[in-house]
């Protein structure tokens, strides 16, 4: 196992002042275990401070730093040198935006325009139900939450929204997803309206079942197991249960 | 042509409230005043895509509270703790009023979406974490409500979303670089957005500032990006104070590299501590705790090993470090107890922790300090007066909840509390308050200035090298360990990076988009800040809490004090003192004694 590489990145550039695009290759030596994040200021510190991208947390928390590298979507702060060589067989990395939004400048893309169709689904409970007598908490059972715990590990990085094979006037594998949430949650009583936008014209029934959200989500929720339960209709609002 | 000369405010906005900082903090308490106050228009910005970015999603652990009919666990031992913990440096006003809303404001998280982790009865999970004791410090208390490992997430979500439903607007991707006064009273900011490169003037009857953590200047953190002082530096810059900023907090076990913590649990589990050599070093200094130790002895531990040549030095991230032995523990707890945190090795610094040893360092985790404000969350100068509409809470402010040190788990609960009470005053005042009328002149001034001089240096001198630089002398001289001598070399150090920072070259005179830009502003807010942590430092001839002096090892009665600081020009930093509250004490209740002036043992 070498302790350094001999890197290429080629990647994609745009310059938002003169709409110029253009790929750009930079060689770099890292160690087995530098990031691709360390890999980028290491560009900017030592080759091209011009070069934009964007990060927060660096701790595969906040979901900011999503990038395609060799056409897969994932978190470059979670790619360390050794496992992206290992996983492409290469020394040499193609890295582009996430097609999810448009590109604000070379690898930053305007994800705030992506979260609209998160804000769309109501990323929040609607109309809340009856809260238990005692005046604290709702009661929910573990086995209850259990059914959907997954799904609220989402962190809305935008992979799967990328991978998916419908691009159109589709919500996208985690805005639907933000949705069953609710539609599971016991505590929300606003079930035909999430139901109206489930079933509804920017829906699942865009979705084509490829199954490339549960393949690329780096949270490794499966994305298409909800999407499948609501395909078969399991949301149907039941008595409220959460007494 | 030049760029420098067309900045101007290009758009004034006029809500009622500015918040500035989205995250757990800012966000509770803009939905606290769109409760209180249904139709408020509230503008909240943050450097980030989206508030859901914002470090709070980061906190794992969880947050304390007590609920008034728990049967075993009370109040009164979660004050203390936090006193205790605090090393008798936080404010009893507030630690009374935190502790006691705590339950009130888990149980309205919950009520809003919150997905807490569950009980067989479905009620809301409780788990032990360092510091939190029952009857006094004796047994362990289960006082931790959490989200699986993802606590600060759901508590983001969930705030994030109830600002989203009451039609709070959010201009992401925006730094706030400067307050807006007139009069005395602040009356918004002057905000650069990022994508389109302008600055806007936000004109608000009430201004909160919630910009998080500030711990970037020290070469290993567990900080995000994000966190580069620039809020206590706009504090600063408006000629108020800043308290208690030398309390920095240490987590013993950061990862080397992305500085993630390795938390305590692992060595609860058994993992073992060991140097360059293979030693298990913490025999030496701890015969009985042994890895167990508070984290600020473990912290201090593990930098003597590595200050006398036995640490490694890691070879990719050329970062000095022990070792974290796991190799032993039963495959068993590795695949249940603490597979998430060991599985951070693995995705992190590509580390079998069953069958290799981990690198760990102590990382810059949490700063107790910030701007001091009342127990209503008012920013105060430093003459204790209040500025009318200026506000703040979270990791930004120093009420203080924390003083010199705080315990895991107190500061989730401090946003929540902190900032429902912040909700609270800014509601009431905003009621009887007229809109700022036209916006001042020279609002702007100095950051176009500021710009300005970024658009326009000349000179040879490299970002990287100056950001490193301030980053190593942070963490050698002004970190973990501290003395006399390193500090007043410290600061020395800091005027010649200052200066060296005015002869950084911009390579691209763009400003949409300018992300060198914006490192240079950040680069300027950190050295500003960091000046201010050294001179505390330096002043501060005790050790206490977070803060320890090799020179003066003790806590001495001399320092029983906030300290306040102004920086007029840089280096030239002003300190005063703030009294610490103790009315706890003084209302002679049933425990009173236990909080009085108590000695840090555990
Ligand atoms: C890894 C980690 C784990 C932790 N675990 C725990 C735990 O288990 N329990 C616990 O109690 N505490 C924990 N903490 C501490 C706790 O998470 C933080 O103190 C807390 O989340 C800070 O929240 P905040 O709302 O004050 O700031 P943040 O969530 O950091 O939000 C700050 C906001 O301000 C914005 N901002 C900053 N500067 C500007 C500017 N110039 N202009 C505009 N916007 C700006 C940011 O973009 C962001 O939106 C942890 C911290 C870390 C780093
Ligand atoms: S479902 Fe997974 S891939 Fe999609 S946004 Fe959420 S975390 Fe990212
Ligand atoms: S399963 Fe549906 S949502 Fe997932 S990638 Fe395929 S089309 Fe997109």
């Amino acid at each position: 196992m070498p302790q350094e590489y001999d890197l290429t990145l080629k990647i994609s550039r745009y310059d938002p002042d003169t709409r110029r695009s253009w790929i750009q290759d930079y060689h770099l030596k890292a160690g087995r275990i530098l990031r691709f994040v360390d890999l980028f200021r290491k560009i900017n510190d030592e080759q091209d401070p011009t070069l934009a991208w964007r990060s927060s947390c660096e701790h595969g928390q906040c979901g900011t730093c999503g990038m395609k590298i060799n056409g897969k979507p994932l978190l470059t702060c979670e790619l360390l040198v050794e496992r992206a060589v290992g996983l492409f067989k290469t020394h040499t990395f193609n890295v582009e935006p996430l097609t999810a939004a448009r590109v604000i400048r070379d690898l930053a893309v305007d994800l705030e325009n992506a979260y609209e169709r998160v804000h769309f689904v109501k990323p929040y409970i609607i109309a809340r139900a009856a809260t238990h007598p005692d005046g604290d908490e709702y009661r929910i059972s573990p086995r209850t939450l259990d059914a959907y715990v997954e799904a609220t590990r989402c962190i809305n990085c935008f992979c799967c929204a990328t991978a998916c094979v419908t691009q159109r006037n589709y919500l996208g594998p985690n805005a639907v997803l933000a949705n069953i949430v609710r539609l599971m949650d016991p505590r929300e009583t606003a079930k035909e309206k999430r139901l109206d936008i489930l079933y509804g014209e920017q829906g699942i029934p865009r979705c084509r079942t490829a199954r490339a959200c549960s393949f690329v989500c780096p949270k490794e929720i499966d994305i298409a197991h909800f999407i499948a339960l609501a395909k078969e209709g399991a949301f149907r609002p039941e008595p409220s249960s959460t007494r | 042509m030049n760029v420098a000369k067309k900045l101007k405010i290009d758009t004034v906005l006029r809500p009622e409230v500015l918040v500035i900082g989205a995250g757990g903090a800012g966000l509770r308490c803009a939905a606290q005043i769109c409760e209180c106050r249904p139709g408020t228009s509230i503008i909240a910005v943050t450097k980030v895509y989206s508030p859901q970015k914002s470090h709070t999603s980061a906190a794992q652990g969880g947050m304390a509270a007590v609920d008034s009919k728990d049967p075993v666990d009370k109040i009164v031992y979660h004050m203390f703790d936090t006193w205790k913990g605090s090393d008798c440096s936080a404010d009893q006003n507030i630690i009374k009023k935190v502790c006691e809303s705590g339950w009130e404001q888990i149980v309205w998280l919950e009520r809003h979406g919150m997905h807490f982790s569950r009980t067989e009865e479905g009620r809301i999970a409780k788990r032990p974490f360092g510091g939190h004791m029952l009857n006094f410090g004796r047994v362990k208390a289960f006082r931790a409500c959490y989200e699986a490992d993802r606590t600060g997430k759901g508590i983001m979500d969930t705030v994030w979303g109830e600002s989203l439903k009451h039609g709070v607007v959010f201009l992401n991707q925006s730094v706030a670089t400067e307050l807006i006064f007139k009069n005395g009273r602040c009356i918004g900011a002057v905000v650069f957005v990022e994508q389109s490169g302008k600055f806007v003037a936000v004109l608000a009857k009430a201004t909160i500032m919630a910009t998080g953590g500030k711990a970037r200047m020290y070469q290993v953190t567990s900080n995000c990006r994000q966190n580069t002082g620039d809020g206590l530096a706009m504090i600063l810059q408006a000629g108020l104070p800043v308290m208690d900023l030398d309390a920095v907090q240490f987590h013993p076990t950061g990862i080397v590299g992305p500085g993630i913590l390795a938390s305590e649990a692992l060595r609860g589990e058994g993992g073992i501590l060991r140097n360059e050599d293979g030693e298990r070093f913490m025999e030496r200094y701890a015969p009985t705790a042994k890895d167990l130790a508070p984290r600020d002895l473990v912290s201090r531990c593990i930098m003597t090993e590595i200050r006398e040549g036995r640490g490694c030095v890691h070879p990719d991230h050329k970062l000095p470090h022990v070792w974290l032995d796991l190799r032993h523990i039963p495959e068993h707890i590795h695949k249940t107890r603490i597979q998430e945190v060991s599985g951070f090795f693995r995705r992190f610094v590509g580390t079998d922790p069953q069958k290799e040893l981990c690198p760990v360092t102590p990382t810059a985790h949490y700063q107790m300090g910030g701007a001091p404000t009342n127990e209503f969350g008012e920013v105060q100068d430093d003459a204790r007066q209040i500025v009318p509409g200026l506000y703040a809470c979270g990791e930004f402010a120093a009420a203080s909840l924390h003083g010199y040190n705080r315990l895991g788990t107190n500061s989730l609960l401090e946003l929540i509390t902190m900032g429902k009470v912040v909700g609270d005053s800014v509601a009431a005042y905003i009621e009887d308050t007229k809109d700022p009328s036209a916006i001042p002149e020279d609002a702007g001034g100095r950051v176009f200035a500021q710009f300005a001089a970024y658009l326009e240096a000349q000179g040879k001198e490299c970002y990287a090298e100056i950001r490193d630089a301030l980053r190593v002398v942070m963490m050698e001289k002004v970190g973990v360990f501290r003395n006399e001598k390193g500090l007043t070399e410290a600061i020395e150090e800091l005027k010649e990076l200052k200066d060296r920072a005015g002869r950084m070259k911009l390579s691209s005179k763009s400003l949409v988009m300018n992300q060198e830009l914006m490192q240079f502003w950040e680069l300027d807010n950190l050295l500003d800040i960091s000046m201010v942590i050294a001179r505390c430092a330096l002043a501060r001839k005790e050790s206490r809490g977070a803060h320890y002096r090799e020179d003066y090892p003790e806590r001495s009665p001399e320092f029983q004090h906030h300290t306040l600081a102004c920086m007029t020009e840089y280096g030239k930093v002003e300190l005063g003192k703030r009294p610490i509250d103790m009315s706890i004490y003084k209302a002679k209740g049933k425990h009173h004694k236990k909080f009085g002036i108590i000695e840090r043992k555990y």
